[in-house]
C-alpha cells in the first residue's frame, strides 16, 4: 500500500485574496480570515486559538462526549471580523457590495 | 480582478491516480438484519473480500474471506458454533481472527491469525473499523447514536444499496458543492455553511422548493432545513426537515458508503421519519418510502454525472463555490498514518457562503421556467 502523500493543492481563489489574521477583541485568539463579501466568510482556526475561545469552551461543556453538539461559531469573533472590515484592515473580495445595516 | 493568475496559459486538469489505500474509519456495511441470520455473507470492501457472519455467541464478525490454509472461500462455508468453517477442509476460524480448530489434525496452528475487522452493531446498522495500520478504533471517533432509530415514535429504516463505479472522493465533494444542488438536484439553496473540525465535516443548508418542477416531490415542498455531518470518512447523518404547507416532516437521512476498490464503492442511504398527528404509523412509513425514492432520484442524478466526469485535483473555483480544497485537506487525514495527520487536516475551519448572487440568478431561471410552462402545456 502506498500512502497518499500528495498534498492537497492550494485554493485558486487565494491568489486573488489570501487569508489574513484577525484577533478576537474578547479573548485575543488569532485566526486566519477571508471575506468574499459582507455575507461570506472563511475562518481558519488553530488548536491554540480554539482553546482560547470562551464561547467555544462554554459550548463544549454542554455537550456530552461523543454527542452531536455542533458549535456554530463565536459571536465575539464575528463582531471582531466586522470591525476589521470597517477599519479597513480586512478587505472584501467582492468590494462594492452594500455594508450591513 | 482576474479569476486566474496564468491568463495566457491553458489551464490543464490535473489528477493523480485514486489512492490504493483505503480510509481509516468506521464504515457502515448496511442493516444488521441483512447479516445476522447465522449464514456467511460476502462483502467486497477495501480491495478484498470479507466474510461477515453472526456466530453462536451472538456477535457479528468480519474476517478476510479466504482461508489461510489453502485459500478456500469462507463466504461459501458454514457457521459452526462460534466459528466459520471453510468449505474446503473444514478449518475453523473465530471472530478474533484466530484458527480455532482443524478437525482432522491433532494440533491446531493456534498462533495463526487472519485479518479481522472490529465490528459495531448500532441503531440497526452494522459497522466495521478499517485501519491500514491495524490499530483498534479509538473511542473518540465512534459513530454517534441516532435517537429516532430505536424509538417507536419514528419509522424503521427504509434502506437503499447501489454500486457506483468511481472513486469515493466524488461523493465527499458534495459536502461543499452548493451549486450542484440547484443544477443536479432541483433544489434552491438559500443558506449554506460548512464546518470541518477533527473527524467531523458538516454542511448546513436551507433550501426553498422549486415551483417550476411540476409533479415532483420538490414542487410540493416549501423547502428543507438540513444539518448533515460526516463522522469520519464515510458515514453521514443528515437531520433533514421537509417543510410542507400543512406540516413539517422530520427525518434522519443516512448517506454512507464503503469502498470496493480504488474505483468503485457501495453507496447506501437510509431514511427514518418521525411519526406525528399528521403522520401516524402507516402514513409515516409511506412518507419514508416516498421521500426515500426522492432521495434515490437525487443520488441517481449524481451517479449520472460521476459516470462521465473526470477526476480533478485542481478544480477552478469562483467565489460562490464552496471550500472544496479545504474539505479535501480534511478528508486527507483518513488516508495517512495517524502519526502523519497534520494540524491543518483537523483544525477547525468555518465557511459561510453568500447565496445572494446565486439565488438571484436561479430565481430568474425558475421564473423563466414557470413562464414557459403554459405555452408548452398548450402545445402538447
Amino acid at each position: 500500500m502506498t500512502p497518499l502523500d500528495i498534498r492537497v493543492r492550494a485554493d485558486n481563489r487565494l491568489d486573488d485574496m489570501p487569508m489574513m489574521p484577525v484577533a478576537c477583541r474578547h479573548c485575543g485568539a488569532s485566526v486566519q480570515v477571508r471575506k468574499s463579501s459582507w455575507n461570506q466568510t472563511s475562518v481558519q482556526w488553530t488548536a491554540e486559538a480554539l482553546a482560547c475561545c470562551e464561547e467555544r469552551c462554554a459550548a463544549a461543556q454542554l455537550v456530552p462526549c461523543g454527542g452531536r453538539g455542533l458549535f456554530l461559531g463565536c459571536s465575539s469573533l464575528t463582531e471582531s471580523i466586522v470591525d476589521a472590515v470597517r477599519a479597513g484592515t480586512l478587505p472584501l473580495v467582492n468590494d462594492g457590495a452594500a455594508s450591513p445595516s | 480582478m482576474t479569476l486566474q493568475s496564468n491568463t495566457d496559459g491553458v489551464r490543464e486538469i490535473e489528477a493523480a491516480a485514486a489512492p490504493s489505500r483505503f480510509a481509516r474509519g468506521w464504515h457502515c456495511l448496511g442493516l444488521t438484519k441483512e447479516f445476522g441470520d447465522g449464514k456467511p455473507h460476502a462483502v467486497h470492501a477495501f480491495g478484498r473480500k470479507l466474510v461477515v457472519f453472526r456466530s453462536g455467541d451472538g456477535e457479528i464478525n468480519a474476517l478476510d474471506g479466504y482461508c489461510r490454509h489453502m485459500g478456500g472461500d469462507l463466504t461459501e462455508g458454514e457457521v459452526k458454533g462460534d466459528e466459520i468453517a471453510c468449505p474446503f477442509h473444514d478449518w475453523r476460524w473465530g471472530g478474533d481472527g484466530r484458527c480455532k480448530r482443524v478437525p482432522y489434525s491433532k494440533r491446531t496452528p493456534r498462533l495463526a491469525r487472519t485479518t479481522k475487522w472490529t465490528t459495531l452493531e448500532q441503531d440497526g446498522m452494522l459497522f466495521v473499523w478499517n485501519d491500514p495500520q491495524g490499530n483498534p478504533p479509538p473511542t473518540e471517533v465512534t459513530i454517534p447514536r441516532i435517537e429516532g432509530a430505536t424509538s417507536d415514535e419514528w419509522t424503521d429504516w427504509h434502506w437503499y444499496t447501489t454500486i457506483v463505479n468511481t472513486n469515493c472522493r466524488e461523493i465527499i465533494d458534495n459536502v461543499v458543492d452548493m451549486a450542484h444542488f440547484f443544477y443536479i438536484h432541483g433544489s434552491l439553496p438559500t443558506h449554506f455553511k460548512n464546518i470541518f473540525e477533527g473527524q467531523v465535516a458538516t454542511q448546513y443548508m436551507n433550501s426553498a422548493g422549486r415551483p417550476d418542477l411540476g409533479g415532483t416531490e420538490g414542487a410540493r415542498m416549501l423547502g428543507t432545513t438540513s444539518v448533515a455531518s460526516y463522522y469520519g470518512p464515510s458515514f453521514m447523518i443528515d437531520d433533514l426537515t421537509y417543510h410542507y404547507e400543512d406540516a413539517d416532516h422530520q427525518t434522519v437521512l443516512i448517506n454512507c458508503h464503503y469502498p470496493i476498490d480504488a474505483n468503485s464503492f457501495v453507496l447506501q442511504y437510509g431514511i427514518i421519519v418521525k411519526k406525528s398527528d399528521f403522520l401516524p404509523d402507516e402514513l409515516a412509513m409511506q412518507t419514508a418510502i416516498s421521500l426515500g425514492d426522492f432521495v434515490k432520484l437525487g443520488f441517481e442524478q449524481d451517479v449520472a454525472i460521476w459516470k462521465n466526469k473526470t477526476r480533478i485535483d485542481n478544480p477552478l473555483l469562483v467565489e460562490e463555490d464552496g471550500p472544496v480544497y479545504q474539505l479535501r485537506r480534511w478528508y486527507q487525514q483518513f488516508y495517512v498514518d495517524v502519526a502523519d495527520v497534520q494540524p491543518d487536516m483537523v483544525d477547525r475551519f468555518e465557511f459561510e457562503l453568500d447565496t445572494t448572487r446565486p439565488y438571484e440568478a436561479w430565481m430568474k431561471e425558475v421564473e423563466a421556467n414557470i413562464a414557459a410552462q403554459p405555452a408548452s402545456a398548450g402545445s402538447v
